[in-house]
């Protein structure tokens, strides 16, 4: 993303540096002629674009080596498959931080991330004889595709799938699942691309009264605010809650590659990358606005986050036990992430009130 | 899946609205139009996100609050055909999950031609009435289509929608067109008796009905007003309908030809029909006495504290705020929504009842949009199948609060009972019955005054 630097900005910037900083650690906020402006657009460049970009590109590999594993089905081939949808699977819990946009209205998330799977069903569908096209796997239920059945088939229930236990209709079944996740991310990216007619990057940088998404700035900095808080709520109070509270692990999310916690972190890691503008290119974002007029504020939303992840990692046994033997840290996990989400809706949100339309 | 609920307090509202006002004119905020902002009353949020519609009460006790949650946990939750989680789908249904139909809360859309419905069902009943007045099941069908089944059973039959464009022209020479929906089922596992009658209705949002609720039936049959004894040439009639858990006749309140009573019974009735989740309400799977059968599940699959939260999600849904209300050319199309009659059956304001059991929702003034009645609407966007009292004409008027965050929360701007219109103002054009006089004025309208109109909808 270009910025301009005025001649004004230039001095300031050049002036702050002359003067004793009190707080080392923060960089400088970059000043330019209109930060707001390209705090939006570096988050449509640098955040959206790209996360959703390399999710893509991660279950286009998935695809690929699931591809291989089809015709040799090796131990190393389904380990590769395996690795590769831990790293998809990193990019697309960072995405649910910015839950808005065609992920939500082109109802792609439920088709690509349902849980818990249909297993009687996914074993139906193994013993028939259905073809397994594009076409009829995009007509299943939501919960027979996606994310988790590919899990539950490159895993197995308990976590250690060998090669020789994939069976020739698995196989096929994976292979079509892989090729819808590869299609689901690529529109996904596609609905971003700025090439594209009707992309949602030009209706999210271009807020004003013609718009129907968002008439003013403000507006597209409490969608960004509220989708970093909502998957707060949703990470505390529904993924990690949920199975502690009733001490079911039958309610952990990504029990079969044992995940759920890296599933939590990356969660976090997203509304951090969300709040600081980056994911491989480190531009302006709200962390720049905040900073900018209130340097406690920013503090403090970076103190919870770190606080957040320090929680998560403080669990270290896989979720589905911890919610049994290391309930102190789940319970503290769970009130670190509350903690940041109050922040972000409470405090963010009415700082943005005042800030959000400059 | 994941929802936000972020819920702006009253103190933060003030101040917002505080920062705003100072640099507005004062006139502007008059006690009036400020209110105006707060379409649900003290229940309003100003949310304007893809959350808007999935916001909690601001003001709720703790005890509901744990209940909403609880409820917001189980309005997500997808079900399976068997096993340890979520167990009891089907054999035929719908969609697993309320959130699949009820997507952010908010409005589902038909989708294109040739692509799977997701939030749209429809009703199916043979001539006559059960034994409580409602619409006589279709022998092998029951009331409502199901689409999709677990495996090994059929969906009772597939849907296909196409679309044949009408074109029109505005009398300063705008052209505009309109599509009108075909409906076919095919690949039915049993031939569907003839004379069958569908009606198709798409998934509405469900904030606010909480507040809906709480209005007493005789303000609603305030009102009514069935035979124009104004003789405006609107009536607004009430539905009456079977309560199931009460056993008697009740107002109708929910639903497109408001054929439910109450929260509760909707809920149940969804679980029911839209997932083949049985539960206290309705004890029976969807297929049951169809040849097909149930599936093997004995007992209710949802448990009778799972029903009541999640009715209590539904009811504690908050509403989001007025946007750009005092806007000149929305204020200018509020007056010509005025003027043209909308407000006949689009009724802006309404008082819900004191309840002490309930005070989260007692006493507010709310700005809902509607009459909560059946109306005529015209040949055009019939049914031709009656529901309880309303006849194969009348729908009732749809809540307007909200509505100019459907794209925001949805990605769509499709209205109407089946989604047919793609815009605000498709919708109004289909206006037909009662509302005839209405959007011939409308048509009338120079562009700049539809325009304003327009604006006024989306500032709602």
């Amino acid at each position: 993303m270009k910025k301009v630097l005025s001649l004004a900005a230039v001095a300031l910037v050049t002036f702050s540096a002359c003067k004793k900083d009190p707080e080392p650690e923060v960089t400088p906020t970059p000043v330019t002629e209109d930060l707001n402006r390209d705090i939006i657009n570096a988050f449509a460049d640098n955040v959206a674009q790209d996360i959703y970009n390399s999710l893509a590109a991660k279950t286009t590999t998935l695809y690929n080596n699931v591809l291989l594993l089809s015709t040799e089905t090796t131990d190393e081939n389904l380990n590769t498959c395996k690795q590769n949808w831990r790293d998809a699977r990193i990019v697309w819990e960072n995405s649910e931080a910015f839950l808005f946009g065609p992920v939500a209205t082109e109802n792609i998330d439920p088709r690509i991330d349902t849980w818990p799977v249909n297993f009687v069903d996914l074993d139906g569908q193994l013993a028939s004889s259905a073809e397994f096209t594009e076409e009829y796997i995009s007509g299943l239920a939501d919960e027979l595709k996606g994310f988790h059945p590919i899990e539950y088939l490159l895993f197995g229930q308990n976590g250690d799938k060998v090669a020789s236990e994939l069976t020739v209709r698995e196989k096929e079944y994976l292979t079509a699942l892989a090729n819808n996740l590869k299609q689901l991310t690529g529109d996904l990216a596609e609905g971003w691309n700025p090439a594209n007619a009707g992309n949602y990057t030009a209706i999210f940088t271009a807020p004003g009264a013609s718009n129907v998404n968002y008439e003013d700035r403000t507006a597209v900095f409490e969608e960004l605010a509220g989708a970093m808080a909502g998957i707060c709520d949703e990470v505390a109070n529904g993924k990690i809650k949920e199975p502690f509270e009733l001490q079911d692990a039958a309610l952990e999310e990504s029990p079969f590659a044992l995940n759920s916690k890296t599933d939590f972190l990356n969660n976090i890691n997203g509304v951090e990358l969300a709040y600081q503008g980056r994911f491989t290119v480190d531009g302006v974002g709200l962390e720049d606005l905040v900073r900018k007029h209130n340097l406690a504020l920013d503090g403090e939303i970076k103190l919870r986050i770190t606080n957040a992840q320090a929680s998560l990692n403080a669990i270290t046994v896989p979720f589905g036990q911890a919610i049994f033997t290391q309930q102190n840290q789940v319970q503290t996990a769970i009130n670190s992430i509350n903690a940041l989400k109050d922040v972000l809706e409470g405090d963010l949100l009415q700082f943005i009130a005042i800030y959000g339309n400059n | 899946m994941t929802k936000h609920k972020v819920v702006l307090s009253t103190s933060l509202v003030v101040f917002v609205i505080a920062v705003f006002s100072a640099c507005q004119k004062p006139e502007e905020w008059d006690a009036e139009n400020l209110n105006e902002w707060y379409s649900g009353g003290k229940q309003t949020v100003f949310n304007r996100g893809v959350g808007a519609f999935s916001s909690i009460f601001p003001e709720i006790i703790p005890l509901n609050d744990f209940r909403h949650e609880v409820g917001d946990l189980a309005f997500e939750a997808k079900f399976v055909t068997s096993g340890i989680l979520n167990p009891g789908l089907g054999p035929i249904y719908n969609s697993v999950s309320c959130t699949s139909c009820h997507i952010n809360d908010g409005r589902g859309t038909p989708i294109g031609p040739g692509t799977n419905i997701i939030s749209l069902l429809f009703r199916l009943s043979i001539p006559g009435t059960n034994e409580h007045g409602g619409p006589l099941a279709v022998p092998g069908f029951g009331g409502q289509l199901q689409h999709n089944a677990i495996f090994g059973y059929q969906p009772e039959a597939r849907v296909n929608i196409s679309y044949t464009e009408v074109e029109g022209q505005y009398p300063d020479g705008s052209v505009y067109s309109l599509r009108h929906p075909i409906y076919t089922f095919t690949d039915a596992y049993t031939p569907m008796p003839a004379g069958t009658m569908i009606s198709p209705r798409i998934a509405p949002p469900v904030f606010g009905l909480g507040l809906i609720e709480a209005i007493s039936e005789s303000t609603i049959l305030e009102f009514a007003d069935e035979n124009d004894v104004d003789g405006n040439g609107i009536s607004g009639k009430a539905n009456y309908v079977w309560d199931m858990v009460r056993h008697r006749p009740a107002l109708g309140r929910f639903g497109w030809k408001a054929n439910q009573p109450n929260l509760l019974q909707q809920t149940a009735a969804a679980y029911n029909e839209d997932m083949g989740i049985t539960n206290f309400i309705f004890p029976f799977d969807n297929s049951h006495g169809q040849p097909q059968g149930s599936d093997n599940i004995h007992g209710m699959e949802v448990s009778d504290s799972l029903v009541h939260s999640v009715t209590m999600y539904i009811q504690t849904l908050a509403v989001p705020a007025r946007r750009s209300a005092t806007a000149e050319n929305v204020v200018l199309g509020k007056k010509i929504f005025n003027e043209m009659g909308c407000a006949s059956c689009h009724r802006p304001m309404v008082k819900t009842a004191v309840n002490v059991a309930f005070p989260e929702v007692s006493n507010q003034i709310i700005f809902p949009y509607s009459d909560f009645l059946l109306h005529d609407m015209g040949d055009a966007l019939a049914d031709n199948r009656p529901d309880f009292l309303a006849n194969g004409n009348e729908w009732r008027t749809p809540a307007l609060w909200g509505i100019g965050l459907t794209s925001t929360v949805n990605g769509h701007s499709n209205f109407l009972h089946d989604g047919r219109a793609r815009t605000l103002e498709e919708a109004i054009l289909w206006h037909g019955g009662e509302a005839f006089q209405a959007k011939e004025r409308f048509v009338n309208l120079s562009s700049t005054e539809r325009s304003a109109l327009l604006a006024f909808l989306r500032s709602l």
